[in-house]
């Protein structure tokens, strides 16, 4: 089940701009969310077509509300995303268990 | 959200919007772009403009990829709201996919069918592509040389003499400058013992100023630089400059050629050439008045504002100036038939014929190929026929049903076009070698230019095996097929579309064999000629004397050389002669007889020969004797000259020659002639017999460095014995440079020249369009016979004869291969004339390669239609009738 809805590492960063940008979370927010919160370039088609993805499998939704100048898509996590997200973080929690980073960085120095 | 904009927002870059705009899904597209128009306006004012463009072409690059997948997968706009999906760009594109999609999967399911079609597209595909890239730079890229439309040259090219030159130099009607050049191999020796030889071209001083390119280091050759006692100087080529280690300081530099230092004054930009791109060096030629020997072609500026068609006035003045000052014998008078030859024309005008033709076999190979997968597919469509009635009737209109065959079509394209490409590479190199291009194919290089063509005939051929099919759909009635699909039934559809694919194929498939029986024919007549040399069993060697030998010490070489080789195992004679037979041009020298006034104004070719040349090349003696070891003695006093038939009947007509005597050509005193031998092509193949003298190397006090050395076997291989033999040269003439080893049989087959190399290649490429046309021949008569399998069944079974079924079937593939002939043989007559100039001794009406063609497509076409024809003859009435 866990490995069914594992998500890439874009993936999670998109769903969770998506939270993070709460109401206004079209396309480019999230991309500028993302950008300002990783401090990395981020590409806007990558953007979209992961959105696409993440929407295909049922993980966020859109919808079309009015805004200044026309109709806008905009994104929200589903209860499967939300279920996603928290899997992958346990996951990703498990692996760390018992590992301290700056010993691991001690011993390769050594 | 905020936009940032002061008064005038400055505009992000307009491509990448363009781009980006295109690959967006429609319903997002403009508020993206919006979005990114606004960030960027904000981005140039915080980082500055440049910035903020590379920041938008960034977003544009990691965009793209994720975008065309996605595309690719979901459609133009999967998830638009159906509100937008009757906007332009969002849903004929969506179905363009599906079908494109559709078609890959159709395609891949028929792996034989999508290999064989792809695979005889590629065919065509490539091999017009490399023929294009071959011709490309010879026929359609510009010359480099400035304003190309002023340049002509003279006629008589290579006749010309010194001292016309310097009489007309300057003051030349209708011309702002004349060059005089003459090609020649020049010796570089680079000290480290290798000494190389150079194809260049010795000039007077006004060549680069006619040609008007500038040098792309130091300066073309100034005033007085062809004259005698000049400094010696060279202007190199941008190749051999950096063969030459690609140093700017080499301008001042000197380099040994022909044993003597000249300084390096230029080095011509790349890409340069003149007069073809194997020519490395030019240098001025010391000009003397005196000398009268035709050796030279001139070359001219048009004054500004003339064309060739306003030069008959001031030529009419030239030929006036020129009748004034020299008298000319009726043969060679260049005061008649004076005609300019625009440069284009004379530097590459001879290969036309040869490329154009091959271009025009490939462009034919490609047509058959694409009426093949015309005709395979529209087997395909028929057999689809109660599938596309069932989609029709349920609501598919036919715009759409065609666009599934073209974008089968396109795939199929695509494909073909890519396997054409690597095709054409694969082959530019065996094709460029195949060719008669000279000093071109040397310097042929693949270029990107083969995949732009690949890519554009691949586009023409989908384009074109689209067409076929797409009509058969729009003609057809497909709702009325679903009544009678299922009967089968003799009213199935004619197959006339099919039938004239295969007229055409076969048309085609005509044009090209009679094309390659004309070649055939003018090939054999071109063997028939008598050369005036008997090449069985020669071996030949071409030989470089090194530059620091001394005249007298290059006589012993030969004489030396020579001997060595007639000590050869299973050799008889050995000789050695400047220039041997059908190797081109060259040598030419006045000529004066005893008692006759008019003296030395007409020319012969003049051959320095040891004594037992002519017998080692089986030149047969017509009168008196041949030379003899004791002629050597007497040579520098009172030389002997044997001369041919040829000279005979121009200069002794009707008195006997043995005993008078004629100048050398060279040196002051008179020789005597000693015997007359049969005439022998000296020059080219195809030339009528030319006089020649035949003198022994000691007559001159000079020795040419290249040396053409011959030996002949007592029926023994010669090849076989070439290694020996240039071992023998090494270990004689330390430090001689051996250009080449071949046959004197070889170099025959090399100067039937450009006629062989295209036969071979017609000839292959003939046989290549045969298999296609019986191919499709093939195809649609087995498809013809299978729709109409009930037909014979119930023929069969009323008891009409199985034979009786075979003939009806091989006649209707005869009537169509009979009206491809027959349109074949009238397009061959239209395309005929290419092939003029490479033709020998036939005309391009020639009835027998006509004939021989039209009998191989018939005996093909009837052979193809057999085997479907047998196939239907054993029918089983039970079988197909049960079937119903």
């Amino acid at each position: 089940m866990s490995s069914d809805n594992s998500l890439g590492v874009f993936e999670e960063q998109v769903m969770l701009a998506v939270l993070h940008a709460r109401d206004d979370a079209y396309g480019m927010n999230v991309r500028r969310e993302i950008e300002t919160r990783t401090d990395r370039e981020v590409a806007i088609g990558a953007v979209y077509a992961t959105l696409d993805r993440l929407e295909q499998k049922g993980l966020i939704a859109s919808s079309r509300v009015a805004g200044d100048g026309g109709s806008r898509r905009v994104f929200s996590v589903t209860a499967a995303g939300t279920r996603a997200l928290y899997e992958t973080r346990a996951m990703r929690d498990r692996l760390w268990q018992g590992l301290d980073l700056q010993v691991l960085g001690a011993r390769s120095r050594a | 959200m905020a936009s940032h904009s002061s008064a005038q927002p400055p505009a992000p870059p307009r491509v990448p919007v363009a781009i980006l705009g295109a690959l967006l899904p429609f319903a997002e597209r403009s508020e993206v772009l919006a979005d990114l128009a606004a960030e960027f306006a904000y981005r140039a004012g915080t980082f500055g403009k440049p910035a903020a463009s590379r920041w938008y072409w960034r977003q544009l690059a990691s965009s793209a990829p994720s975008l065309t997948r996605r595309i690719w997968w979901r459609g133009w706009s999967g998830f638009e709201p159906n509100a937008n999906r009757m906007r332009p760009g969002g849903p004929s594109m969506e179905s363009w996919i599906m079908d494109a999609r559709y078609a890959a999967r159709r395609l891949v399911r028929r792996p034989l069918y999508t290999a064989l079609s792809v695979l005889t597209l590629a065919l065509g595909i490539g091999g017009t592509a490399a023929v294009y890239a071959i011709a490309r730079p010879i026929l359609l890229d510009p010359l480099p040389y400035q304003a190309e439309d002023g340049l002509v040259a003279f006629w008589n090219p290579f006749d010309w003499s010194e001292q016309e030159f310097l009489y007309l130099r300057g003051r030349v009607p209708g011309f702002s400058e004349v060059a005089a050049y003459r090609t020649d191999n020049v010796l570089l020796d680079r000290g480290d013992g290798q000494v190389r030889l150079l194809p260049s071209i010795l000039s007077s001083v006004e060549l680069f100023p006619v040609l008007g390119t500038k040098p792309a280091l130091g300066r073309w050759f100034q005033r007085g630089e062809d004259e005698r006692g000049a400094e010696a100087v060279a202007v190199l080529s941008y190749g051999l400059w950096q063969e030459l280690g690609g140093d700017r300081s080499i301008v001042g530099q000197r380099l040994r050629i022909d044993g003597q230092p000249r300084t390096v004054v230029g080095v011509m930009p790349r890409g340069f050439w003149f007069p073809d791109p194997t020519t490395k060096i030019w240098i001025p030629q010391p000009l003397r008045p005196e000398s009268r020997s035709g050796n030279y072609a001139f070359l001219g500026r048009m004054a500004p504002g003339l064309t060739v068609e306003r030069m008959p006035g001031p030529i009419a003045e030239f030929v006036r100036m020129l009748g004034e000052r020299f008298t000319y014998p009726a043969q060679w008078d260049k005061t008649k038939n004076p005609v300019l030859t625009p440069l284009r024309k004379y530097l590459v005008g001879s290969l036309t014929p040869a490329l154009v033709a091959t271009f025009v076999a490939m462009g034919l190979i490609l047509l058959i190929a694409c009426a093949n997968v015309a005709a395979l597919m529209l087997g395909q469509v028929e057999g689809r026929t109660t599938e596309l009635a069932v989609r029709s009737a349920l609501g598919a209109n036919r715009v759409r049903l065609t666009q599934q065959l073209v974008a089968e079509a396109a795939l199929l394209g695509i494909g073909a076009g890519v396997v054409g490409a690597l095709l054409a590479v694969a082959a530019f190199r065996g094709l460029v070698a195949a060719l008669p291009l000279g000093a071109w194919g040397e310097a042929a290089t693949l270029s990107w230019s083969v995949f732009a063509a690949a890519m554009v005939a691949a586009v023409l051929a989908a384009t074109m095996v689209a067409i076929a099919p797409g009509v058969a759909m729009w003609r057809g009635n497909l709702r009325h097929v679903i009544g009678s699909s299922r009967t089968g039934g003799i009213a199935g559809r004619g197959g006339r579309l099919e039938g004239s694919l295969v007229v055409a194929e076969v048309a085609l498939a005509v044009v090209m064999a009679a094309g390659a029986g004309l070649l055939v024919r003018s090939v054999a007549k071109l063997y028939a000629i008598d050369p005036g040399v008997d090449t069985r069993n020669v071996g030949v060697l071409r030989i470089v004397l090194p530059n620091e030998m001394q005249t007298p010490r290059r006589f012993q070489a030969l004489r030396e050389v020579t001997a060595a080789l007639a000590t050869l195992p299973g050799v008889t004679n050995a000789g050695a002669a400047q220039i041997l037979p059908i190797s081109g041009d060259g040598w030419n020298s006045g000529i004066r007889v005893e008692g006759d006034p008019d003296g030395e104004v007409t020319t012969t070719f003049v051959r320095f020969v040891t004594p037992q040349y002519l017998e080692t090349m089986g030149v047969k003696l017509r009168d008196g004797r041949m030379f003899t070891e004791a002629d050597r003695t007497s040579a520098g006093s009172t030389p002997g000259i044997i001369v041919n038939e040829a000279l005979v009947k121009k200069y002794f007509a009707g008195t006997n020659p043995i005993g008078r005597r004629i100048s050398t050509g060279f040196t002051e005193p008179l020789g005597v002639v000693i015997g007359v031998v049969n005439d022998v092509a000296e020059a080219q193949l195809t030339d009528p017999p030319g006089p020649a003298r035949y003198m022994l190397p000691e007559t001159i006090p000079f020795v040419a460095g290249g040396q053409g050395v011959v030996f002949r076997t007592s029926g023994r291989d010669p090849a076989t014995l070439l290694e020996d033999a240039r071992q023998m040269v090494r270990r004689t003439i330390p430090g001689a440079g051996i250009e080449r080893v071949s046959t004197m049989e070889r170099e025959f087959a090399t100067a039937v020249g450009p006629a062989r190399q295209v036969m071979m290649l017609l000839a292959i490429l003939t046989t290549l369009a045969l298999v296609l046309g019986a191919v499709g021949v093939y195809g649609v008569i087995s498809h013809f016979v299978n729709r109409r399998s009930r037909d014979w069944g119930v023929r069969l079974a009323l008891g009409m004869a199985p034979s009786k079924v075979v003939r009806m079937i091989v006649m209707r593939g005869t009537a169509l291969v009979g009206l491809g002939i027959l349109l074949g043989v009238t397009a061959f007559f239209a395309l005929a004339r290419l092939l003029g100039s490479l033709l020998y001794g036939v005309g391009a009406s020639d009835p027998l390669a006509m004939g021989s063609a039209t009998l191989v497509l018939l005996v093909v076409g009837v052979l193809a239609a057999v085997i479907p024809g047998m196939r239907a003859s054993r029918t089983d009435p039970a079988i197909v009738l049960r079937e119903q």
